[in-house]
């Protein structure tokens, strides 16, 4: 479980440092992508649409490293249950749009036949967080190195009573 | 008896030990973990910044004149909208279909100038070539016309738009709605057919471009970009808010 775990990590972790340092580039674009979904009031969607690609490469890089990979885990699941719940909405609301996950966005001829396989993307990427969330020790992780517990060794006796 | 009080004495002592060793554990782990957290919330923040002051940095300077533009109302109206737009681009026509009466008949009241900026927003190859075809168009009846027949010419680009996949119409069809606007068309045929209009068309895309607008229709409202909406009815409705 600990090796899912790594593979986990750096599949989810990976997919947000990509999206996001594809995003990064181009903010007032990633602004517009939010707002194409026509979820959000104005200025919120100008918020959202600066904070989620710097989001997005900090969770990815905490997962790569292994780093509160429960925190971060969360973190990304719940990003996941919002983009899931965004494309079933533009899709059940009959709006066309690139569902900007990796840079783009906007009116997308094409986009009813992208949704599903979208969704279901990112429904993996959900189960594989979640996963995290509820196993968050695997191999390779700064986490094993920063938070150091005794209860791994705890047959040790203490010594300088002897 | 005494050997096993000693033992228990013993254990005693290392389980106090361990204990103590856990609670220090545990109290450096959990400083550990705020500080950790603290760190990556001030990487997020300061990333956000940056890219918040780098989204803003073409805000404000978009709406004064432009060499490409069709305006309606006095120059001296108390409010100013720019709306920068894409002849093929559909939420473009959305908006027009919104806020197109209202507009005009403020613009006729004067109390407000409305600046449409048409330019080549679509550049790959299935969309360009209409793109820049009707903003041509555009500029041909414009200069030919007259700033009246070419509001009329746009809103017909607008109402009888093409799908953004094609197929795209001919030069006769421009010509046709041009008539349709109202101009002679004798004085806009040559022009349509022989593309004159196309060096205004780099120029109006170069300009917007300058200003880093990259997408349509983009909007401002006095001088500074209008993003207070969320659907385009909130933003045709708004913008008629702020003006009426």
């Amino acid at each position: 479980m600990a090796w899912a775990g790594l593979v986990a990590r750096l599949v989810v972790g990976g997919v947000w440092i990509y999206a996001g340092l594809l995003k990064l580039p181009d903010p007032d674009q990633s602004v517009d992508a939010v707002r194409a979904y026509e979820l959000l009031p104005g200025d919120l969607a100008v918020t959202v649409g600066q904070l989620l690609p710097v989001l997005e490469v900090v969770v990815g890089t905490a997962l790569v490293l292994g780093l509160l990979v429960r925190g971060a885990a969360v973190v990304s699941a719940v990003l996941f249950v919002a983009f899931i719940v965004g494309i079933v909405s533009v899709w059940a609301r009959g709006i066309e749009i690139d569902c900007g996950c990796f840079g783009g966005g906007g009116y997308d001829p094409d986009a009813t036949s992208k949704y599903p396989w979208e969704i279901a993307r990112d429904a993996a990427l959900l189960a594989a967080s979640l996963f995290l969330v509820r196993l968050p020790r695997s191999r390779w992780a700064l986490d094993s190195v920063l938070f150091r517990s005794t209860d791994d060794r705890v047959a040790e006796p203490a010594d300088e009573t002897t | 008896m005494s050997k096993k009080t000693k033992a228990e004495e013993r254990a005693a002592r290392a389980a106090a030990a361990l204990a103590e060793r856990k609670r220090q554990e545990r109290r450096r782990n959990i400083l550990t973990g705020v500080a950790v957290v603290v760190a990556m919330v001030l990487i997020v923040g300061i990333g956000f910044l940056i890219n918040k002051s780098r989204d803003e940095g073409g805000d404000e300077k978009a709406a004064d004149t432009s060499d490409y533009e069709l305006a309606v109302g006095p120059e001296d109206a108390p409010h100013s909208i720019v709306i920068y737009e894409d002849f093929l681009c559909p939420i473009c026509r959305q908006l027009e279909q919104l806020s197109r009466d209202p507009l005009a008949k403020l613009a006729e009241e004067g109390k407000v100038r409305v600046s449409y900026r048409p330019f080549n927003l679509f550049q790959d190859e299935v969309r360009r070539p209409y793109s820049v075809a009707a903003a041509a168009a555009f500029a041909v009846v414009l200069d030919r016309a007259g700033d009246e027949v070419a509001k009329k010419f746009h809103d017909l680009l607008y109402e009888n738009q093409p799908s953004e996949g094609g197929p795209f119409p001919d030069a006769d069809w421009f010509v046709d709605l041009a008539v349709q606007a109202g101009a002679d068309e004798t004085d806009v045929r040559p022009g349509i057919e022989d593309g004159d209009g196309k060096d205004w068309v780099e120029g109006a895309t170069q300009a917007s471009d300058d200003l880093g607008i990259n997408s349509t229709p983009t909007v401002f409202l006095d001088g500074s970009q209008f993003q207070d909406y969320r659907t385009m009815e909130d933003l045709a409705g708004n913008l008629v808010a702020a003006v009426d």
